[in-house]
């Protein structure tokens, strides 16, 4: 059995979603495919406690990290966008740290910067060059009779963007800090 | 050694100083984990992605060098730089921890 649910996570809350994951896993539900951007696809399963942890690689994995992951018990199961999606059971043996694809701080670190360099800078650049001179041009007239549709579509898309981008900037800027001193 | 070099590496992070270290004998990441763990006792826990980012950026930055790969694992060891960034490192060590004890270090 599949259940689709619809959940909206922003590239700077990786942490909740893993959380999420989790708690789906433990009511029986592990996770199987996602459609970006919300679209979490679950198939039903034992209900049992498994971490999920998730990378940003930005790139296709390489065999090499992979196998390194499988070494320490990770389960690889998906990438989306350029997340790479691991799982491993809990049990008792478990010693602390093994639930964590990264075990220091400054690592931890590295990770939200980079997700803000390789694609929340870009995303952002993108993003303006496209809906600025649309939103420019509604506002100048230039696009005829029902330019104040135009006007208030490319007005509302931009004020998500702006609103989406400051959202993440900031928190991974605290995340970041987080584990920085 | 360069300066980018020493502005990085020297202090580095304790998970870059037992790679590094552990890296003295040619082996993969899971090895060096395990070994690191032994080590100390269990003090010092590597995660699967600290050390693929520890190694990728050591790799490129010409400390340890691709030594051979045996059942899909890449096992990697020190290069002359990166026995150097160690030297470095661990006379660094070596100062903070006589002056610890309250001795001296001369120069």
């Amino acid at each position: 059995m599949r259940k689709t649910f619809i959940r909206f996570f922003t590239i700077a809350d990786y942490e909740e979603e893993e959380a999420w994951l989790r708690e789906q896993h433990q009511s029986g539900w592990r996770l199987v495919g996602l459609t970006p951007p919300c679209f979490y696809v679950f198939e039903a399963c034992e209900p049992q406690d498994v971490v999920y942890r998730l990378d940003f690689k930005n790139a296709k994995p390489s065999g090499e990290y992979l196998q390194l992951a499988r070494d320490f018990g990770w389960e690889y199961f998906m990438s989306s966008m350029g997340w790479l999606f691991f799982r491993k059971p809990t049990d008792a043996a478990m010693e602390p740290d093994e639930d964590e694809l990264f075990s220091d701080n400054a690592s931890r670190a590295d990770m939200a910067a980079s997700i803000v360099r390789t694609r929340l800078v870009p995303i952002a650049i993108i993003f303006l060059c496209c809906v600025l001179p649309n939103l420019f041009n509604a506002v100048s007239g230039r696009l005829g009779a029902f330019g104040w549709i135009f006007t208030r579509l490319f007005g509302a898309i931009f004020l998500i963007d702006v609103y989406l981008i400051v959202h993440c900037g900031i928190k991974l800027k605290r995340i970041r800090d987080r584990y920085r001193w | 050694m360069d300066d980018k070099i020493r502005r990085i590496y020297v202090p580095m992070t304790e998970s870059g100083f037992y790679i590094l270290f552990c890296l003295q004998t040619p082996q993969h990441g899971y090895g060096v984990s395990r070994q690191v763990k032994e080590l100390t006792g269990g003090a010092v826990v590597i995660g699967a992605g600290t050390m693929y980012g520890t190694l990728s950026k050591m790799e490129a930055d010409g400390l340890i060098c691709f030594y051979r790969e045996e059942e899909k694992r890449k096992l990697y060891q020190l290069t002359e730089l990166g026995r150097e960034v160690l030297a470095a490192e661990i006379g660094r060590i070596e100062r903070l921890y006589k002056n610890s004890k309250g001795e001296r270090c001369d120069a």
